[in-house]
């Protein structure tokens, strides 16, 4: 991949958006035509009807799988994906005896485990705060404009005919501006998602066993100076409880340590910062829990802070064993 | 009654856990059924979570047979997890429970609380 990415990225995003909202004009017109007003219609059923209606369906599919591709690869790199394919060649983690086996109370460790690294044995699952929402702004948007398509068509139909219908006129003022602000937000949430890139973080070996310490590679993607990098081990209490009808979640770090801070560096497309460095769980930690409305949660968690972006903080969450039973369940046979 | 025979109320997970129980001023034919637990539970802000580990009810034939005049004798191995702990929201603890139901519907609850692990107990 050549030339700046970021703009590559967003620009395939709005050319599958645009392929998208044609898809759907085209479709409700052709289709609208024909059974709102069959004497006035340009293109009779038949041949050419079938083909431009199977055309702009096309249309429509082919935007929306290509923008929602081009939104989702953002979490998603080449090289993840390469590696999956070479799942075999990858370095095999120390232990693997009765690993899916977890003891009581403790979260399952397959869901950690299932993504090998490209130079560590593990890719850790990142947790993304913002993805949810992105999702939500990025349906919302695609689902109101084509109904405003749809509308604006039926507008331009009645125009064409000599009707000006006020009602939907005055609908459609609102509904354009409320499109076009959605798409806005989308593309500005979707702009400070791709501009910082993608983080990863690989481990030599889950589950973490306290009084151990093990190698972790941070790799940070994407084209911009970051003025400040750190990477913290944390562990976080979380319990849930109801407060008259309200069911909350109250969330707090008990535990911290630094594990490494990064000044400033450079990054570009094709050259990702690279960090190693070692994580040391402390002998006297308490084992990741997780109980109906209690838990005690592990993760490591990226900050960064980027010039022209504002900065970011991206987790990753890990299982931490007691130690008894990660003894006995990683001698081998 | 609850008696914990270590020499600790601290035990490492695998450990056995030795422990005796008995009920006093209780006529026997008055008992209805014992019901004998090893639980953890959470404490803290969070709603309480409760599990059983081991879990023993005497009622009909094996209640007529026991002698409560003696001590009666349990032994359980103990989990890996989870380990007792105090944290800021959520504490975990572990203890053996006994209940007794009577024939009059009175219910006689005793709990010993003992300590799995050796993470410390404040963070």
């Amino acid at each position: 991949m050549s030339g700046w990415w970021f703009v590559g990225s967003l620009g395939e995003a709005l050319f599958f958006a645009a392929f998208f909202m044609i898809g759907v004009v085209c479709f409700t017109t052709i289709v609208g035509w024909q059974f709102l007003s069959p004497t006035t219609q340009v293109v009779r059923i038949g041949y050419g009807f079938w083909l431009l209606t199977t055309v702009s369906a096309a249309f429509v599919v082919m935007g929306a799988v290509g923008f929602w591709y081009r939104v989702l690869k953002v979490a998603t790199s080449d090289e993840h994906r390469e590696v999956i394919a070479k799942r075999g060649l990858v370095p095999r983690p120390k232990t693997t005896l009765y690993r899916q086996l977890p003891p009581p109370m403790v979260p399952l460790l397959t869901p950690f485990t299932e993504s090998p690294g490209a130079k560590l044995a593990f890719r850790l699952p990142g947790e993304w705060p913002g993805t949810g929402a992105l999702i939500s702004i990025g349906l919302f948007a695609m689902a109101w404009n084509a109904m405003i398509a749809v509308f604006a068509v039926f507008a331009v139909y009645g125009f064409w005919r000599g009707e000006i219908r006020l009602r939907l006129l005055i609908l459609l003022v609102p509904g354009i501006y409320i499109g076009l602000k959605a798409a806005q937000i989308f593309f500005r949430t979707y702009v400070r998602a791709i501009g910082i890139g993608s983080t990863t973080v690989e481990i030599d070996d889950l589950p973490l066993i306290p009084g151990n310490t093990y190698k972790l590679l941070m790799v940070q993607y994407g084209r911009l100076v970051i003025k400040k990098l750190s990477i913290r081990l944390v562990c976080e209490e979380e319990s849930t409880y109801h407060f008259g009808t309200d069911v909350r979640t109250e969330r707090e770090v008990v535990r911290q340590q630094n594990i490494l801070d990064q000044g400033r560096s450079r990054i570009d497309w094709g050259r990702p910062l690279e960090l190693e460095c070692q994580v040391s769980i402390p002998s006297d930690a308490m084992h990741s829990f997780q109980s109906l409305h209690n838990a005690v949660h592990w993760k490591i968690i990226v900050e960064g802070e980027a010039n022209r972006w504002p900065s970011y903080s991206r987790s990753f969450p890990v299982v931490v064993y007691p130690r008894v039973h990660s003894k006995l369940t990683s001698q081998p046979s | 009654m609850i008696r914990l025979l270590g020499l600790q109320p601290t035990y490492m997970p695998h450990d056995q856990l030795d422990f005796e129980y008995r009920v006093s001023n209780v006529p026997q034919n008055a008992i209805a059924a014992v019901e004998v637990s090893v639980v953890w539970l959470t404490e803290g802000k969070g709603t309480e979570d409760l599990g059983v580990h081991f879990f023993q009810r005497l009622t009909g034939a094996s209640l007529a047979a026991t002698d409560w005049s003696v001590p009666q004798q349990v032994g359980v191995p103990l989990p890996d997890s989870p380990l007792s702990y105090e944290g800021r929201l959520l504490k975990i603890s572990w203890c053996v429970r006994v209940r007794f139901y009577l024939n009059d519907g009175t219910e006689l609850v005793a709990q010993q609380p003992f300590y799995l692990g050796t993470i410390t107990r404040e963070v």
